[in-house]
């Protein structure tokens, strides 16, 4: 009999053991998985979201993309950017603080977005109805300006493509007031950069310079550029941050590797540590149930070293047990980990203002690969010290001893 | 350009201004540090990064940021102003509004014990005002910590599920060692009752003995993981703090652990016959 017809075969003997054994490993190897996956998953899912736009270069204001301060002189720039031969396309992007203005009703706040691309810089997604080009009344009335709004407000304002509703913006550092003008309802959409029960409502950037009575300044708060293919998005960063000095501009990996230095490190931290805690707990799991059980079986071990079976294949058969509890749970653990990071995923994305469209687990080939060679390390040190107790036992010893006890 | 988070407070915090030269600020320790600064240093402070308008002050102090959990990777890269002075640099001249423009305004209400109080006030507020948001103190970036607390209590949840297996398998393994002592006793008489109790207690014990041995652990733990944090973070955020409340919920977990492990242990044992169990 091999060593691992052998080791199956104690497995079975001793099947209560085994099964607990394996749904212990199965739980924390779950755990590990999904920590594993944790540890890559928001710079993953950040980077799909981010690519995901069409646009691979961002432009924001002298104080990053965080501060939002705006860009000066936007129309000028933004003309010199599509000149610039490196370059494909190029939008912009506005935003203000506005409320949604219903008759015998309380105002609803809401974030206004001017866009250039009539496609929305690709901040939206699963679109019912169209684009910010497409029908805006039955009779293309030129009064309305189009928008494409948020999928929670619409269902909260119990508004569909065709509906109009009235807005009013907020001039912000100013004791102004700015009336109210209507929009029609265009599309209804997600936006996967925003939270989740966020009221957004884009519109074109004629739309935007309506609600601002006609009146607006040349700013902008980003601008995001398409590199042609045969210069590349670092040779396009270069040659627009050459056009002025107060620009700060990031191709996409750029913003990737700042999200990944600045944003969310607890969760990559608290993934290292779990994952680190989680494999030492299924090495002492296994460890533990396999030195007891060796150590049980101390007068089988010495009767199969009597009978003739070489050191090395007893060492052969723990070490099979070992990989088999350890397999076993393992593989357990990879739907089981599937399973358990939909449910914390979903705990995580309640997060208030986290972008809609940003997961915290995501399946990489890298994260099986690590929970595999997790396991694989955990068996062949869990199995470490049994076999040292199993190959070096007294033989004649151990079988008196087992007599006569 | 490095940004500087200008936070404006009353006058009160720093005493009088001097009546002659540039007015006081009061840094933190980390801008102080990175900008090689020293208290009486002179500064120029500008409201944008072109430098416009710019001021000169002086630095009359140096502060420890308030620890805020929402910003311990944020460099606090901070100065704070009087509130006159923070509005000359800030406001825009062709503006005559922004010199009239806070960003917050704290409110504090009569009754501060009753939280219903601060809610109302809130509605109403917003009701009110709509482009005003206010919001209780109490439960401002309460619901951030309130997700992080689930998170936390479903990882622990699922800990305990798999230490529940392992301690199941290592009282099943226990139980068929003493197998043959255990019909032993039976054969003399101990009842199975008797039997049941002893191998339930011995879970227990094994359960609240590794609970208790891990609140060990984390104490011990405690100081290293803060003292890492808080260096590699440049803060004074406490990360980890075990309460006598968290240590005392940990064992109260392991107790119902150890009960369903010593009963299914003994089940092992019982629902076999005392003749079954001594049989070799």
């Amino acid at each position: 009999m091999t060593a691992f017809g052998l080791a199956w075969r104690t497995a079975r003997r001793y099947r209560a053991r085994a099964v607990l054994a394996v749904v212990g490993v199965a739980v924390i190897g779950a755990l590990n998985f999904d920590m594993l996956m944790l540890s890559n998953g928001l710079l993953i899912s950040f980077a799909d979201l981010v690519n995901s736009t069409g646009y691979d270069i961002r432009i924001a204001g002298s104080a990053g993309l965080l501060a939002r301060q705006p860009i000066d002189n936007a129309a000028a720039l933004m003309t010199q950017i599509a000149a610039l031969p490196e370059v494909a396309s190029v939008a912009m992007m506005r935003t203000a603080t506005a409320a949604v203005i219903r008759p015998n009703r309380p105002a609803d706040g809401v974030e206004l977005i001017g866009s250039s691309d009539p496609a929305g810089l690709g901040i939206w997604r699963s679109l019912t109805g169209s684009n910010l080009d497409g029908q805006v009344g039955p009779a293309g009335d030129p009064s309305l300006a189009p928008a494409v709004i948020a999928r929670p407000m619409a269902d909260r304002l119990k508004l569909a493509p065709g509906s109009t509703f009235n807005i009013r913006v907020r001039i912000s550092g100013s004791l102004s007031a700015m009336p109210a003008i209507p929009l029609r309802v265009v599309g209804i959409a997600d936006f996967p950069f925003e939270s989740q029960d966020s009221f957004l409502v884009a519109t074109t950037m004629e739309g935007f310079r309506r609600a601002h009575g006609g009146v607006m300044n040349d700013q902008a708060e980003f601008m995001f550029a398409q590199s042609r293919p045969s210069a590349g998005p670092d040779a396009a960063v270069a040659a627009i941050a050459k056009l002025r000095q107060d620009l700060r501009v990031f191709s996409n990996e750029q913003v990737v590797a700042n999200f990944g230095r600045n944003a969310f490190t607890y969760f990559r931290q608290i993934s290292v540590v779990l994952s680190t805690t989680t494999g030492a707990f299924s090495f002492l799991l296994v460890a533990t149930l396999l030195t007891v059980s060796v150590n049980q079986r101390l007068g089988e071990v010495a009767a199969l070293r009597a009978l003739g079976i070489a050191r090395r294949r007893i060492a052969a058969t723990l070490l099979w047990e070992a990989a088999l509890l350890v397999g076993i749970g393992g593989l357990f653990a990879l739907p089981l980990g599937e399973l358990l990071a939909m449910v914390l995923d979903r705990i995580l994305r309640r997060m208030p203002g986290l972008p809609a469209g940003l997961h915290f687990f995501v399946f990489e080939r890298q994260s099986l690969v690590l929970h595999a060679a997790v396991l694989v390390a955990t068996a062949v040190v869990a199995s470490i010290y049994p076999v040292w107790l199993a190959v070096r036992l007294p033989i004649a010893q151990t079988l008196r001893q087992e007599v006569v006890s | 350009m490095r940004v500087l988070t200008l936070l404006a407070v009353l006058a009160a915090t720093l005493g009088a201004a001097a009546p002659a030269g540039p007015p006081d600020i009061l840094v933190s320790r980390q801008l102080l540090a990175k900008a090689h600064l020293a208290v009486g240093d002179l500064v120029t402070l500008a409201g944008d990064s072109s430098g416009a308008r710019a001021r000169q002050f002086r630095i009359a102090g140096v502060y420890e940021p308030t620890p805020d959990p929402m910003k311990f990777n944020i460099e606090r890269i901070e100065a704070r102003l009087h509130l006159d002075d923070l509005l000359g640099l800030a406001a825009d001249p062709a503006d005559p509004a922004s010199a009239d423009t806070v960003s917050m305004i704290n409110v504090a209400l009569p009754n501060v014990s009753d939280p219903s109080g601060a809610s109302s006030f809130s509605r109403s507020l917003s009701a009110r005002t709509p482009f005003i948001y206010s919001t209780p103190t109490r439960d401002s970036e309460n619901s951030t910590f309130l997700v992080i607390d689930r998170f936390h209590t479903a990882i622990a949840a699922v800990t305990v599920i798999g230490s529940t297996a392992f301690l199941l398998a290592l009282m099943v393994i226990r139980a068929e060692e003493r197998k043959e002592t255990v019909g032993v006793l039976r054969l003399i008489g101990i009842s199975r009752q008797t039997i049941m109790i002893e191998v339930v207690v011995e879970g227990l014990l094994v359960a609240i003995a590794g609970a208790a041995f891990g609140v060990l652990i984390a104490a011990g733990a405690q100081s290293a993981v803060n003292r890492f944090f808080q260096a590699r973070y440049d803060t004074a955020v406490v990360f980890m703090r075990i309460s006598p409340a968290i240590a005392m919920r940990s064992i109260a977990v392991a107790i119902p652990v150890g009960v369903v492990a010593g009963a299914v242990a003994s089940w092992t044992l019982l629902r076999r016959g005392a003749s079954a169990l001594v049989r070799r």
